[in-house]
């Protein structure tokens, strides 16, 4: 009797949590983040190529993190005015967006689609939601995708504070450019 | 019995492929340690080095200045509380060959006397790992003034002096920065001011910066010159060296505007020769700009 409640048990509890539709998984920790700002004394730029990225492209949600730390100035003093003065790096040491496609992602397909991911977009510790535009392409072999993606950032939007002061200079708008290489994650 | 464990593999197996973005993030996400930056804004902190050196192919350009005594005998406002003088002035280039290593020259008004400066970052505090950085610095110099008397220099050798320090510092806070500097001073027995005076001293600075603004920070330092090997009964009244000041940093440049009882500019001229207390006046206004050069080529941008 015990036995036969067991299988029960255990029947129901496998049937739970077997999926019927297996999620895809893609992923990439190269994604290069670079941006520019453009002003009047100086154009200032900086990359980096240490961006970390996970999309489920069955549910078309999308979690996307870059350090901070990890971006790379034509001149070291700016790198550490950057983390020093503007970001606060040690307090706030990411950006981030976490959110999801609105429509599906269409896997299939290996046309550059257009897609806009919605969701929640992070840099000094300040948040906004955001539908940022996206550019998808799957690749032939069906296991890797091409993201690229274009969008400004207001530095006011996310509380970094530009001294009006002697030679400082920077943009009050920061063009960012995304870049990413996925691979799929072997189930 | 083994159906059982059969299913509750199964279940399990099933269980950890029901994975989300977020539990993949976690898992593909490395931490990678960075170097702690900007313990103190600037190489040199009121008298003291800091742990910091010139970045890589940068040039600084240094200014230093100090004015005459606020108060007492050489003081008030016959002097205008001490701008009328300059006990000494200092004009110096600081150079960059990799991020660790730095190299400089300089030339001070007190003793005219020519300074070459080597400092090296033996350790670099990390956010995670390392808690301290310490740096090395060395510098010697050559004093190019006529002697004082026939015999003062009896050869070109009595005419240099060196320095060397060892600076632990420390950032505990992205606002607050603490260093410790034991040193050891080494000169000729021709430029022991004082006959009962030891020729070469230990020391020991301590310093500390306060962020009171983004770019604006209260600074401090301390060296110990009495009261470690140096006899407490000599003729001449000496005094530990003592400043504060305010530091101002903006872009490329380091203003620093400080007050101290030390009338020189580098260790080797105020490590033996600061006679002056805060006590009776004899505290001073002084300041330092610095103004960085990046030479190098734009090749940090290596992607």
């Amino acid at each position: 009797m015990r036995s036969i409640l067991f299988h029960i048990i255990l029947f129901f509890l496998v049937c739970a949590s077997w999926q019927p539709v297996q999620a895809q998984f893609y992923q990439t920790t190269s994604a290069s983040v670079r941006f520019y700002s453009s002003a009047p004394v100086e154009d200032i730029e900086a990359i980096s190529k240490e961006g970390v990225s996970v999309i489920n492209s069955d549910n078309g949600d999308i979690s996307f993190k870059v350090k901070m730390r990890s971006f790379r100035f034509e001149k070291a003093l700016m790198q550490e005015h950057f983390n020093e003065n503007y970001m606060e790096s040690e307090k706030f040491p990411d950006a981030s967006f976490k959110g999801k496609s609105v429509g599906q992602i269409d896997i299939s397909s290996t046309k550059p689609q257009k897609v806009i991911f919605k969701g929640k977009f992070t840099v000094h510790g300040v948040s906004k939601q955001r539908e940022l535009p996206v550019t998808i392409k799957m690749g032939s072999d069906g296991e890797t995708m091409s993201l690229s993606s274009e969008f400004k950032v207001k530095c006011v939007d996310h509380d970094i504070k530009i001294p009006k002061i002697l030679w400082e200079n920077i943009a009050e708008v920061i063009d960012v450019y995304v870049k990413a290489e996925f691979k799929i994650i072997s189930q | 019995m083994k159906k059982i464990l059969l299913f509750l593999f199964l279940m399990i197996l099933s269980f950890a492929k029901a994975q989300d973005v977020d539990s993949i993030m976690a898992n593909i996400s490395e931490q990678k340690e960075y170097k702690t930056q900007a313990t103190f804004k600037s190489p040199r902190l009121v008298l003291l080095q800091t742990n910091e050196t010139q970045k890589a192919k940068n040039l600084a350009f240094w200014v230093g200045h100090r004015f005459g005594d606020i108060g007492g005998e050489f003081g008030s406002s016959h002097t205008l509380y001490g701008l009328d003088f300059a006990t000494d002035l200092y004009l110096g280039f600081d150079y960059g060959i990799t991020d660790e290593l730095t190299v400089g020259i300089g030339r001070s008004k007190f003793n005219e006397s020519y300074s070459a400066l080597v400092k090296y970052r033996l350790l670099w505090q990390e956010e995670e790992g390392l808690p301290f950085s310490v740096t090395l610095f060395g510098q010697s110099s050559w004093i190019t003034r006529e002697p004082f008397s026939n015999n003062e220099f009896q050869d070109e050798g009595d005419r240099i002096n060196h320095f060397f320090q060892a600076i632990v510092a420390r950032k505990f806070t992205p606002g607050i920065s603490f260093m410790v500097s034991p040193g050891y001073f080494l000169r000729p027995e021709a430029q022991v001011q004082d006959a009962g005076d030891k020729q070469n001293l230990f020391v020991l600075g301590i310093g500390g910066r306060f962020k009171i603004l983004k770019r604006v920070s209260l600074i401090t330092d301390y060296t110990f010159v009495n009261g470690l090997s140096r006899p407490d009964d000599l003729q001449t009244d000496y005094h530990n060296p003592f400043g504060v000041g305010v530091e101002i940093e903006t872009g490329g440049h380091v203003f620093s505007l400080n007050f101290q009882n030390s009338r020189y500019i580098t260790a080797n001229n105020f490590i033996p020769n600061t006679t002056k207390s805060w006590s009776d006046g004899g505290v001073r206004f002084g300041f330092a700009i610095s103004r960085n050069f990046n030479l190098g080529p734009k090749e940090r941008n290596d992607y």
